[in-house]
C-alpha cells in the first residue's frame, strides 16, 4: 500500500512516514501544498494524509483539485483546527475522516487501516474470507484460526491483494504499491513472493487463495465471507 | 465630487440655472413683445394725425401743413419721422425731424394696405416702419395714389430692453446667490449630525466615548443604533478574546509546571504515560478555549442568519464517512427554511458536537430536529435543537455535575465531555440554556434552547 503524507511540520511528518513504513506502508512525503497536488495526481496512491494548514496550497484546495480530477483514493486529513466548521469544510470537501492534532500515531494507524479496508469494501478490520482471514490492525494472518508467520513483504502483498479481493492486480502495480521509490525494481522478485505466499498459506494447495491470470496479473480468488 | 454637500450644491445650482433661464426667456420675451406692440400702436396713431393733417393744394397736390401738431415731427433727429411719396417713390414731402436723414424706401404696400417693416438709417439707427398706401380722390374727381410712411427710431426702445434685461439678470443673480448661501446653510445644518458620527467615531477610536451619544434625528437614530451595537458586539468580543488569552495562557501553567516537575524524575517507570497525560490536559485546554463561543447575543442582529438544514445536511453526511462502519441512522426533523441568527461556527459546533456525541454512543438510531423558538416582539427567532439518540444515555449524576459545575478547565476531568462542555458554553453565551434527559429512542436526548432576540437591546436607544 502505497500512502501519501502532506505535512508541512518536519518533525512531524518525518515521524509519521518512519511510522507508517515501519507499519508496513511505502510512504510518500510532500512538505507544501503543490509539492502534495503534485504527488496526489500523478503517484499510484492508494492513501492520502493532508494536512489542512500547508502553504503554497491549503489542503482543501488539494483535496478539491484531486476529488475534482476524479481520484477516489481516501483521504485522510490532520488538523490543528479542532471547530466543527473546518471538519464539515473538509468532509465536505471529499475527505473520508479526520484526525485532531495532536494525535498519538496509534489513532492514525487505526483510521488508515479502516479507510484501506472501507476502500477495498470490507466491512471489519478483519478481512475475512473462506478459511483465511487477515487482522490489519495485527497485522496477521489466519488461516483455519492457525497464524501464519509471514515475512513483512509477504504480508504486504497479500494484505494488498486481499484488500482489493476480486480485482485483478497486475505485477508493476504490486511493484508500485508495495516498494518505496528507491527500491530495485525486478518483476521475478514478485513472483517469488508470491510462490512462497501460496505454500505458506495453503501448503497442501487446497484452498488456492491466489489466482494467477497469465499476463494480466494476480486476483485474490476466495469469496468474502459475509460477516455484520 | 465626492462630497454630499459638493453633489448638492451642483445639482442645485444646475436646477436653478434651468429654472432661472426659462424664466428670463419667458419675461424678455413677454416684456418685448408687448413693448413692440405698444410701439406699433403709437406708430398706427401718428400715421392717422398724418393723413387727417394731410389736404390737397390747389394744384390738386397732397401737401401737408406746415406744423404738425405732433411736436417730434418738429424737432430735428428727435427719432420720429414721416414722409410723403408717390408710388413711384418720389419723395412729396418729408417731416422736420427727418432733416438731413434718408429714410429708406423700403418695400411699398398694396394700396389701402398697412404694412409694418423693420428698416435702419444708413448710419445702422434701427427703425420701425409703418407705409400706407392710399387712393385719394381729389376735388375733381380723379384720384392720386400716395404712400405715407412713419418711422421711429428703435434706438430708445433697444436701450430699454437693454435696461430690463440688465435689471432682470441683476435680480436673478442676487436671488439665485442668496438661494444658493441659504441651501449651503441648511445643508451644513442638515449634515451637522453625520459630522458629529464622525467626531464621535473618532472620540471612540481614542478613547474618549464609549458608544454614540443619542441626540440625533430620527432619520439616523437606526444608524446610530447599529452603529452602536457593532462597537458593542465588537468591544465585547475583544474582550471575550482577551479573556480567553488570558485563562488559556493562565491554565497552560499549571501543566507546564507539572511536566517541569516529571522531567526530573524521567527515569522512574510511566514517566512516558504521566508526560502524555499533561500534553493530553494541555490539548484539553487549548481545544476548549479556542471551540468557546465566537458569537454572543448582542452579535445576533449583525449577523447573516444561518441555513439550519443545510448545515446539519452538511454534517451528517461528514459524520455518515467518519462512522462509516457504524452506519447510525439519521432522523431528521427541521423546519424547512428554518434559520438561525448566530455565527455558523456556533452552529455547526453545537450540532456537530451533539451529532458526534450521539453517533459515538448510539446502537443505531440518531435523531435530530430543530424548531424556531418566536417570542413577542423578537426581531430575530431562537432555536430548540434537540439531538437523541438509542445509547446508554448519561447517568443522572453525571449530567447533573455537567450542568451544574461552573466551566473551570483546571476542575473539569480530561478526556470527558469537552464537546458538551462547549455547546453549554455556546448556548449560554447565547442566552439559552443545556438540558439532558432520556430519550424516547431510550438513550440521552440533550435539548439546547436558545431564546429569541427581543427587541430589549434597541429599547436602550430612545
Amino acid at each position: 500500500m502505497r500512502l501519501l503524507v502532506i505535512e508541512d511540520d518536519a518533525t512531524l511528518r518525518e515521524s509519521l512516514a518512519h511510522k507508517l513504513s515501519e507499519a508496513g506502508f511505502a510512504v510518500e512525503q510532500a512538505a507544501d501544498g503543490k509539492e502534495g497536488l503534485y504527488f496526489a495526481s500523478e503517484y499510484p496512491i492508494d492513501l492520502a494524509i493532508i494536512d489542512l494548514g500547508l502553504p503554497e496550497m491549503s489542503g482543501l484546495e488539494i483535496i478539491k483539485k484531486v476529488r475534482a480530477d476524479g481520484h477516489t483514493y481516501p483521504i485522510l486529513i490532520l488538523t490543528a483546527r479542532d471547530r466543527w466548521e473546518d471538519k464539515v469544510d473538509g468532509l465536505s470537501a471529499g475527505a473520508d475522516d479526520y484526525v485532531v492534532k495532536p494525535f498519538h500515531f496509534e489513532e492514525v494507524s487505526a483510521r488508515v487501516n479502516a479507510l484501506l479496508r472501507r476502500s477495498g469494501g470490507w466491512a471489519s478490520s478483519a478481512l475475512s474470507a473462506g478459511p483465511v482471514t487477515l487482522d490489519m490492525s495485527r497485522q496477521e494472518v489466519l488461516v483455519n484460526d492457525e497464524a501464519i508467520e509471514l515475512t513483512s513483504f509477504e504480508y504486504k502483498i497479500i494484505e494488498y491483494l486481499m484488500v482489493s479481493a476480486g480485482k485483478v492486480i497486475s505485477k508493476s502495480e504490486l511493484t508500485d504499491r508495495l516498494y518505496d521509490q528507491d527500491f530495485e525494481r525486478d518483476s521475478n522478485v514478485i513472483e517469488v513472493f508470491i510462490g512462497r505466499l501460496r505454500k505458506k498459506l495453503d501448503p497442501d494447495n487446497s484452498i488456492k487463495p491466489i489466482e494467477t491470470l497469465r499476463g494480466r496479473g494476480y486476483r485474490f480468488a476466495l469469496e468474502r465471507n459475509q460477516v455484520d | 465630487m465626492n462630497s454630499l454637500s459638493s453633489r448638492l450644491l451642483i445639482s442645485v445650482s444646475v436646477l436653478l440655472l434651468l429654472f432661472f433661464g426659462a424664466t428670463i426667456a419667458v419675461l424678455d420675451r413677454a416684456f418685448t413683445e408687448a413693448g413692440e406692440q405698444a410701439r406699433r400702436d403709437i406708430l398706427d396713431g401718428q400715421l392717422v394725425g398724418l393723413l387727417a393733417a394731410a389736404e390737397p393744394d390747389d394744384s390738386g397736390e397732397l401737401v401737408m401743413p406746415d406744423r404738425l401738431r405732433e411736436p417730434r415731427f418738429e424737432r430735428i433727429g428727435s427719432g420720429l419721422y414721416a414722409e410723403l411719396r408717390d408710388l413711384q417713390g418720389e419723395v412729396l414731402w418729408r417731416s422736420r425731424s427727418a432733416l438731413g436723414l434718408e429714410v429708406p424706401g423700403g418695400t411699398v404696400p398694396e394700396l389701402g394696405n398697412h404694412l409694418f417693416g423693420r428698416e435702419s438709417f444708413e448710419d445702422g439707427t434701427p427703425l420701425l416702419t409703418l407705409s400706407l398706401a392710399v387712393e385719394w380722390e381729389l376735388d375733381d374727381g380723379a384720384s392720386k395714389s400716395y404712400v405715407f410712411k412713419v418711422a421711429e427710431s428703435l434706438d430708445g426702445f433697444n436701450a430699454q430692453i437693454a435696461g430690463f434685461r440688465r435689471q432682470l439678470f441683476g435680480w436673478f443673480a442676487a436671488v439665485a446667490f442668496t438661494m444658493l448661501l441659504a441651501f449651503s446653510m441648511l445643508l451644513r445644518g442638515l449634515l451637522k449630525p453625520l459630522r458629529q458620527i464622525e467626531t464621535e467615531i473618532t472620540e471612540i477610536e481614542e478613547g474618549d466615548r464609549a458608544s454614540l451619544s443619542s441626540k440625533f434625528p430620527t432619520e439616523l437614530t437606526g444608524v446610530a443604533r447599529n452603529m452602536n451595537l457593532l462597537i458593542d458586539s465588537e468591544r465585547a468580543r475583544s474582550d471575550r478574546y482577551r479573556y480567553t488569552l488570558d485563562n488559556l495562557a493562565h491554565s497552560l501553567k499549571t501543566p507546564l509546571a507539572a511536566m517541569r516537575a516529571l522531567l526530573n524524575d524521567r527515569q522512574e517507570e510511566g514517566f512516558g504515560d504521566r508526560f502524555d497525560e499533561q500534553i493530553e490536559r494541555m490539548d484539553e485546554i487549548v481545544r476548549y478555549q479556542l471551540r468557546k463561543p465566537a458569537a454572543s447575543v448582542a452579535d445576533n442582529l449583525v449577523l447573516a442568519p444561518v441555513p439550519v438544514e443545510k448545515e446539519v445536511a452538511r454534517l451528517i453526511d461528514g459524520l455518515r464517512k467518519v462512522y462509516h462502519d457504524k452506519h447510525p441512522e439519521f432522523e431528521v426533523r427541521i423546519e424547512k427554511g428554518m434559520q438561525f441568527r448566530g455565527d455558523t461556527g456556533d452552529f455547526l459546533e453545537v450540532a456537530g458536537n451533539l451529532l458526534d456525541n450521539a453517533c459515538k454512543w448510539c446502537e443505531r438510531k440518531v435523531r435530530i430536529s430543530a424548531v424556531p423558538s418566536v417570542g413577542a416582539r423578537a426581531v430575530a427567532s431562537g432555536m430548540v435543537l434537540t439531538v437523541a439518540d438509542d445509547g446508554p444515555g448519561i447517568p443522572q449524576d453525571a449530567a447533573d455535575a455537567l450542568l451544574q459545575r461552573g466551566m473551570r478547565l483546571d476542575e473539569s476531568t480530561p478526556g470527558h465531555g469537552i464537546g458538551l462542555a462547549v455547546v453549554k458554553e455556546i448556548a449560554r453565551s447565547y442566552g439559552g440554556r443545556l438540558s439532558i434527559k432520556r430519550s424516547e429512542l431510550g438513550g440521552a436526548e440533550i435539548t439546547v434552547s436558545i431564546p429569541p432576540v427581543a427587541t430589549a437591546k434597541s429599547d436602550q436607544v430612545p
